[in-house]
């Protein structure tokens, strides 16, 4: 059952798992389109995240009269928001690429092909401005994080750790494995919305070459 | 071109307005003034002002050409051919603002310096000298805070999403415990000293990213507690003890290294 837990006086986080699984993550997107079509109050903004959903308050906002009205609402249907597909092509030359690849016991070009086999899911956007998180690869791909954190690396950058492929919008530090990069910038502070993939869209991966 | 120009300016000098809402869902906090009762008694103390502010930290040094009317909060008229030194605030953070607009596009509603990630306020990045502010309309009556500040005391706070992450004991030890502000601090975070080694043996727990808030106070790996300011990551992992209540953050964010600070929890 989701957790609905104040962040603080001015926020309430409701959470649905307290680790990743694509169970949770629909739920967390169901419920903020749900929230998003019809506010509570008190609610100023609403921003979904791999497993939960945050809600920012107004001052004054009561925690127990907005958890209250939460807990109702989780018990409704929710909105299943119809994802739109992204095509996002990818040039795989990150430098980790055949450490990965040998770390899946895969041949690059084999995991590349496999890497691109089916449409992920963009599970959130979040850490820094039109970072994603697509997923979820099947169990054959899942490798751990790296040890050493990257100083940086440039916007459209494709990363890999954990089951998923992130693509990063603005320069970033990481952790993550650099598989890749791609000329799709999901992030365009002059456009609104200023991010294209939303929570809940497909993203299907294709090799430049 | 009607413009402020600035002479000289300590590190972290930036523009702010009241922030940049509602983006939190495109990876992109807030920001906005780190004492946004200084920022709004500065605005107040002008008979109209503009939206944005100059926040500074360690004064900042100005010229114009044209008269214009600032508030620092002290209310001044300043003349083309003066030079106007702001002296640095009480804490951390001091505000200017003048009796009109900053004619700098919006970026997604608002003129606030995200320092961070680059964007808004001049170019993205924190004001320096020779920088030029180009001055356009009237601004508008700023109504001041109607809630006083609390001024000294604990901080309060509100358990955070991971408390049941630290024992019972720890909880206690963090609540009797003060904290020093260490001389790492900026608009993304204040890292504390823990000196008293109350966080010092928190194991590493890898935790799947939530919704961060401003105040929110982070462990780190080695556990070092870090509060999170106003130009935060919108998420992140590490594990987060407890949450400093709204009304005491602006208090908190004009807290100069060495201080001592203490947490109170309080219930919602």
């Amino acid at each position: 059952m989701a957790s609905i837990q104040p962040l603080g006086d001015r926020a309430v986080l409701v959470r649905f798992a307290d680790s990743l699984s694509e169970a949770a993550n629909r739920e967390a997107i169901g419920f903020a389109a749900s929230l998003d079509a019809n506010m509570p109050e008190g609610v100023e903004e609403v921003a979904p995240g791999l497993v939960s959903v945050l809600l920012r308050t107004r001052a004054g906002t009561d925690f127990w009269r907005l958890s209250g009205e939460l807990r109702l609402r989780l018990g409704e249907p929710q909105a299943s928001p119809a994802g739109r597909t992204h095509e996002v092509a990818i040039s795989f030359d990150g430098e980790d690429l055949p450490e990965v690849a040998g770390l899946t016991g895969l041949a690059p070009e084999n995991f590349i092909n496999r890497h691109n086999e089916g449409e992920l899911r963009i599970l959130a956007t979040g850490f820094a401005p039109g970072f994603v998180y697509c997923g979820f690869h099947p169990e054959a791909l899942i490798v751990p994080r790296r040890v050493q954190v990257r100083a940086e690396v440039p916007a459209g950058t494709v990363l890999f750790a954990a089951g998923q492929t992130a693509i990063t919008a603005t320069p970033i530090r990481t952790g993550w494995h650099v598989i890749g990069r791609t000329e799709f910038q999901n992030f365009d502070l002059t456009a609104m919305p200023p991010t294209r993939l939303a929570p809940g869209d497909l993203v299907r991966f294709v090799n430049v070459r | 071109m009607t413009a402020i120009t600035i002479l000289r300016a300590g590190p972290l000098t930036t523009l702010q307005d009241a922030g940049r809402f509602g983006m939190l869902r495109h990876g992109i906090s807030a920001s906005g003034p780190m004492d946004r009762l200084a920022f709004a008694a500065a605005g107040a103390a002008l008979p109209l002002a503009g939206s944005t502010a100059i926040e500074h930290t360690q004064g900042v040094s100005l010229e114009t050409d044209t008269p214009v009317m600032l508030a620092f909060p002290e209310v001044r008229e300043l003349r083309p051919g003066e030079r106007l030194e702001v002296p640095p605030a009480a804490g951390n953070y001091g505000y200017v603002r003048f009796d009109r607009e900053i004619e700098i596009a919006p970026v997604m509603g608002s003129r606030s310096t995200n320092v961070t990630v680059g964007l808004g306020g001049f170019k993205g990045r924190a004001l320096r000298a020779g920088d030029r502010l180009a001055l356009g309309g009237e601004g508008s009556a700023i109504v001041p805070p109607s809630t006083p500040r609390s001024t000294e005391g604990p901080f309060r706070v509100i358990w955070g999403i991971h408390a049941d992450l630290f024992s019972p004991s720890l909880r206690e030890r963090f609540a009797a415990a003060s904290f020093g502000v260490s001389p790492h601090l900026d608009r993304m975070g204040v890292r504390l000293e823990d000196s008293a080694g109350v966080l010092k043996d928190q194991r590493r727990l890898t935790l799947v990213s939530d919704a961060i808030v401003p105040g929110d106070i982070q462990i780190l790996g080695d556990g070092t507690p870090v509060v999170l300011m106003r130009d935060h990551q919108p998420t992140g992992g590490y594990p987060r003890i407890a949450t400093i209540i709204d009304a005491d953050l602006d208090r908190f964010a004009q807290m100069r290294p060495g201080t001592r600070v203490s947490f109170q929890p309080v219930r919602v």
